[in-house]
């Protein structure tokens, strides 16, 4: 590795993920220091990164866990808001519950713990923030209602957040996956009968012929965190092999 | 320097100066093999190991001699971007079509004419960058041309994408204020260009305008093999500037 994030240190939320187990094992073999962050260790071990429990949608959870980072760190150089859920259904079949917990995860979750860094990433000499965005929150797959409302949350409110913080040094992006092979896809495929036959037919819709990888996120995410992208700032980086691209695939 | 583009052969059009020389000098500096052109002759400095082409990008035979010239020096193909492009600082009802042809030739038929020919003939696994603009979804006022032509860039990267993909990935990057000579002829349009000049920074939540080396950035990241899952999109580089409203009333 280049060790392109030497000196860094990173917060992830939702760090255990899929995605974000990936981004955490990227972001330590770059040379950074690295805390993964979410309710549950990860299902294996990552090389190099600390496990902090840590719950988005409290804020007392989050309070005492910055202030406890400020006694461990003199900065915080990168933040990903990686945790979030999704909830297959559609409006009508969500309970106020459910509305209320996914956004509470993945909207409220993203405020408070963005909030409590601030005064973190204020310190860094060039900051950078990333959040989970989807493509749902441009183009909606059918029954994911309230997780598409919550991603168009993001988007809005990455571009709120880059407006007011640019001027202090700190970079705020959304990376906007498509189709990730990590188990929340596993969960959306479900029980739809065959799955081989279900998945060859998601790749095949895709320009790449595939859907990705964790670390192809992961690989976005390290150049969004680094240097490199020292101008890049209020974007909303979509990632689907190219499925976004192109029409509705009719079969004709 | 990181050796990401080790192996790759690369043609960069508009290599003589700007954006496309801070692309051309980046990826030689990352390993790649590079072949960069512009209608004049080769330009003094450029890295003796840097070949130069002569070309006129609007003309189907030149295009053709370069693409030629560049397997002919590296055997194979497996990076395109097209970054030549020129810019006219007229409303339509000024334009000449003369003008058309010119503007149109370029950043249009020029962008048509190197992909038609490279793409048959790139590697597995191609990239192919595409320089667009923000001006693409957002009209720049006084450059209706220049504003169309870039939205043909969006549409035909998108379609290359769809069409090509999985052996080629196509993606554009849209570029905000860099600091060129295009910029500054874009600035002199200005009643009082300093305070235009200073009017335009305070909309950067950067602080700052983009250089090329900036562009260069994600130009490298995209030709890479990092960016496997990207493709089909347009990637915008601004410090943020399109993030916010350009109705800011903090400039009143």
């Amino acid at each position: 590795m280049s060790k392109q994030l030497k000196g860094k240190t990173a917060f992830v939320t939702g760090g255990s993920g899929g995605i974000g187990a990936a981004i955490c094992e990227r972001f330590a073999a770059e040379g950074a220091k690295v805390i993964a962050a979410d309710l549950h260790p990860p299902g294996t071990t990552l090389r190099g990164v600390e496990f902090r429990k840590y719950d988005v949608t409290s804020e007392d959870v989050v309070s005492s866990t910055f202030t406890a980072l400020a006694q461990q760190w003199d900065r915080l150089d990168i933040l990903v808001n990686a945790a979030g859920i999704e909830i297959e259904k559609t409006i009508e079949d969500t309970t106020l519950e459910e509305w209320n917990r996914i956004f509470a995860i993945n909207v409220t979750g993203m405020f408070l713990t963005s909030r409590q860094a601030l005064p973190l990433l204020r310190k860094s000499a060039g900051a950078s923030v990333i959040n989970f965005g989807s493509y749902d929150g441009y183009i909606a797959d059918p029954g994911l209602a309230a997780y598409c409302a919550t991603k168009g949350a993001v988007h809005a409110l990455t571009r709120a957040m880059a407006c007011d913080h640019g001027p202090e040094g700190i970079r705020v992006n959304a990376v906007c996956p498509g189709y990730v092979n990590t188990p929340m896809l596993q969960d959306f495929f479900g029980d739809s009968g065959d799955i081989e036959t279900l998945k060859q037919a998601v790749r095949d819709v895709h320009p790449m012929r595939t859907y990705g990888e964790p670390a192809d996120v992961a690989n976005l995410v390290n150049w969004l965190a680094s240097d490199e992208a020292r101008y890049a700032s209020g974007q909303l980086w979509i990632l689907d092999g190219g499925l976004s691209a192109q029409v509705q695939q009719m079969r004709l | 320097m990181v050796q990401r583009l080790t192996g790759k052969t690369v043609i960069v059009t508009g290599g003589r100066q700007g954006i496309g020389r801070a692309i051309v000098e980046r990826f030689t500096a990352e390993g790649a093999r590079v072949m960069t052109c512009g209608r004049g002759p080769r330009p003094a400095g450029l890295d003796a190991q840097i070949l130069w082409q002569t070309t006129d990008v609007a003309d189907r035979a030149q295009v053709d001699q370069l693409v030629n010239a560049t397997l002919s020096a590296f055997g194979e193909l497996s990076t395109l971007v097209n970054n030549a492009g020129v810019q006219i600082e007229k409303t339509i009802v000024d334009t000449s079509d003369d003008d058309w042809d010119q503007l149109m030739g370029v950043n249009a038929k020029g962008v048509f004419l190197a992909c038609r020919a490279c793409i048959p003939r790139m590697v597995a696994g191609a990239s192919i960058i595409n320089i667009g603009s923000i001006s693409a979804t957002t009209a720049d006022p006084g450059l209706a041309l220049y504003n169309a032509s870039k939205a043909f860039v969006q549409g035909l990267t998108r379609s290359i994408a769809v069409d090509h993909g999985p052996a080629i990935r196509c993606n554009a990057i849209s570029p905000g204020w860099i600091m060129t000579g295009m910029a500054d002829a874009a600035f002199a349009l200005a009643g009082d260009p300093v305070a235009a000049k200073s009017d335009a920074l305070a909309r950067h939540p950067a602080g700052r305008f983009g250089r090329p080396d900036d562009i260069a950035s994600l130009a490298a990241w995209l030709a890479s093999d990092e960016a496997g899952f990207a493709s089909g999109q347009c990637y915008t580089l601004d410090g943020g500037m399109t993030a916010g409203s350009p109705l800011n009333p903090g400039l009143f």
